[in-house]
């Protein structure tokens, strides 16, 4: 297998490599003739990227048999790749069989300079190919990434993981000013040192912030990790795409792609999927099982800011109301305890069924309950 | 009173003292001679470097003495002393030596007239740095010479392959390439002698020559050059001799303090301090 390019898609294919870098540490290159597929797992097996590239992103491409495949690692990509593309004047891969044990990369640097590299090539690489059909998912948002990286910008820098609210919105924007979406930030109780830990809730209005939004139905919640989806953030955002985001509910993986506009797509010459896994607990409900309760539907209430902070002690402390669930269920709780409309009835019994209602910033009020909880209650929003 | 010198512009001196920084203890050997001073740094056996200052450069150069002085010196002390207040690049340098205790004396000269004062202790020094030489062995050496900045780049890059580089200079196909391999993969940086292209100021080769360099050694010598002295992209000039020494030589730059002199030709008139290299080769390659 033999590729060569120049201008832009040097340019393109470091973009690419420093998406794959920050997702997993092995990349698979599969070459077939009319694309080129870059794919990456990350360790935990939680998230898995594919880029490709079509034939004409190439000055040339060229194979021998039907397919060429193998396996390297990308930090050694990253080294190869250390040239920057303004230097350089084309540059060619070079597989000579599949059994090959290096993979070559040639670099003709503009000052006159050949650089060839030969990357060992480990074979023996098992990556689960994930394919994903994007029309089933029931919801999707789509978002430019400055914007995105703006909302994120909410959340503390060293946020693990994140987690999507999604309800129906509203369309008669008198009647209330809903914000149908909700970002709020994920600690996992189970890790160690979460006293410090900021906790965020960000509410957006679709309309104003994101580009496209389509969900019906009940309000469904997903929880994923920050940090690939950062990477592929950043990876839309050079490639001058948007980035749309299809999900479904709890515990199923989330898709993420890039978004073209229509007069770009149908030049595209490039791919990209990532697929995130998502926790299987839902933060909205008190997880699973045991539960006759009807599922809340969580209408966030307005008036109120868009970004609400505080951190609840004794938070492990809290009794879940008979759950019997998991480590997080302890979380969920907490979060439903402050949106009770009487702070003074904290008991757990009578979260449930309850709309998720009034939530304002916290109060630092010092003569607010002992327990910890500085929230000032308001009296609680009613339908209709 | 030995030597009592002036230059007009420490920054020079700064730049050329750091290139041959590669180690944070290092002893450099100072030689004062009517030509000018030498600076020599060692690791015995593998690397040495000199830097030379004619006398030229100095704005005066009083020398008197009967026998050429030679003293040794701490390197990072002297170069910190040195860039200590030149930031502004219009720092003078009076130096002096011998002191009343065979210090070296530094006064340093602002812009606006501050004075700062030192003075380094030296060391008296038994050891008499080897003479190398590429020269003189009748034809069976190659010369050529690149842009610093390519030069960097190339031995920054073949930091990833290994511990031991080859260069080879062929004269067909011309040009130079340098190799290493290592258990990540392999590393071959080509520089194609090409009449057309920028990337050598000179080329010589009448037989192939071939031989290993231990990384560490060969990156010492473009490590530590100041970025200011490679963007000027004055070449460095490479030099395989008898049994595969290898010198390396950068021309720095020297900048003079008066804006209104600028010379756009400082080789001619000599404002310009050589940094040399020799590298033995690489036994064990």
């Amino acid at each position: 297998m033999e590729c060569t390019l120049s201008g832009n898609a040097v340019k393109g294919l470091h973009r690419a490599v420093a998406c794959l870098a920050r997702v997993g540490p092995e990349l698979l290159l599969e070459a077939l003739p009319d694309k080129v597929t870059l794919r990456s797992l990350n360790s935990a097996r939680s998230a898995f990227v594919a880029i490709t590239f079509r034939r004409h992103f190439f000055d040339r491409l060229q194979l021998s048999s039907s397919s060429a495949q193998c396996g390297v690692l990308l930090k050694a990509v990253c080294t190869v790749l250390r040239t920057q593309p303004g230097s350089v004047e084309r540059m060619a891969i070079t597989l000579p069989d599949s059994n090959a044990s290096k993979l070559k990369w040639t670099i003709d640097c503009l000052n006159g300079m050949l650089k060839t590299y030969w990357i060992s090539c480990n074979n023996d690489i098992e990556m689960q190919h994930v394919a994903i059909e994007r029309n089933i998912f029931p919801s999707n948002l789509v978002a430019r990434p400055r914007d995105f990286s703006r909302l994120l910008a909410n959340f503390q820098s060293s946020l693990q993981e994140i987690t999507l609210i999604a309800t129906e919105p509203f369309l008669a924007p008198t009647e209330s000013e809903g914000k149908a979406v909700e970002l709020r930030s994920y600690i996992d109780p189970v890790k160690e040192n979460n006293d410090g830990a900021l906790h965020t809730q960000l509410w957006i209005d679709p309309a104003e912030e994101l580009r496209d939004y389509h969900h019906t139905g009940v309000a469904v919640d997903v929880t994923f990790s920050v940090k690939e989806l950062k990477a592929f953030m950043n990876f839309c955002e050079g490639s001058e795409a948007d980035m749309q985001l299809f999900f479904d509910k709890a515990g199923s993986p989330i898709l993420l792609a890039p978004k073209f506009s229509v007069d770009d797509a149908a030049n595209a010459d490039f791919d990209a999927t990532l697929v995130l896994a998502t926790m299987l607990g839902s933060q909205l409900r008190s997880s699973d099982s045991a539960s006759d309760r009807a599922p809340t539907d969580a209408q966030p209430a307005q008036g109120a800011p868009q970004a609400g902070y505080t951190t609840p002690k004794n938070a492990a402390n809290k009794e879940t109301a008979g759950t019997g669930s998991g480590p997080r269920s302890d979380h969920t709780v907490i979060w439903s305890e402050l949106s009770v409309v009487n702070a003074d009835e904290r008991s757990a019994q009578q979260l449930f069924g309850k709309d998720l209602s009034n939530w304002i910033a916290a109060d630092t009020d010092e003569e607010s309950d002992g327990d910890g909880f500085c929230v000032q209650a308001t009296p609680p929003h009613r339908r209709g | 009173m030995e030597l009592r010198c002036v230059l007009d512009n420490v920054q020079g001196l700064v730049d050329s003292l750091s290139a041959v920084r590669w180690k944070k203890q290092q002893d450099a050997i100072c030689e004062v001679s009517e030509h000018g001073l030498v600076i020599i740094v060692e690791e015995w056996g593998c690397l040495q470097a000199r830097v030379y200052y004619r006398k030229e450069l100095f704005v005066s150069y009083e020398y008197s003495a009967e026998s050429r002085p030679r003293f040794g010196v701490s390197l990072g002390l002297l170069v910190d002393t040195l860039s200590t207040f030149s930031s502004t690049g219009t720092t003078g340098l009076e130096l002096s030596y011998p002191g009343s205790d065979m210090q070296l004396l530094l006064k340093l000269t602002d812009a606006d007239n501050t004075c700062i004062y030192a003075e380094i202790r030296t060391k008296v020094t038994d050891t008499v740095p080897k003479e190398y030489s590429v020269d003189g062995d009748g034809g069976r050496r190659a010369v050529f010479a690149v842009k610093s900045a390519a030069l960097k780049e190339a031995i920054d890059d073949l930091e990833w392959p290994g511990s031991s580089i080859s260069i080879t200079i062929s004269p067909d196909p011309a040009g130079v390439i340098l190799r290493g391999e290592g258990h990540h993969g392999d590393l071959q940086i080509d520089f194609p002698y090409d009449a057309h292209n920028e990337l050598f100021a000179a080329f010589q080769c009448q037989s192939e020559v071939s031989y290993s360099y231990k990384y560490k050694f060969l990156r010492a010598t473009t490590a530590n050059v100041p970025n200011s002295v490679t963007k000027d992209n004055r070449g460095s000039k490479l030099t395989i001799g008898a049994g595969g020494l290898l010198k390396v030589q950068h021309l720095i730059s020297l900048r003079q303090a008066q804006q209104h002199n600028m010379d756009p030709n400082p080789t001619q008139q000599g404002r310009v301090s050589y940094v040399e290299f020799y590298l033995m080769p690489d036994e064990e390659a």
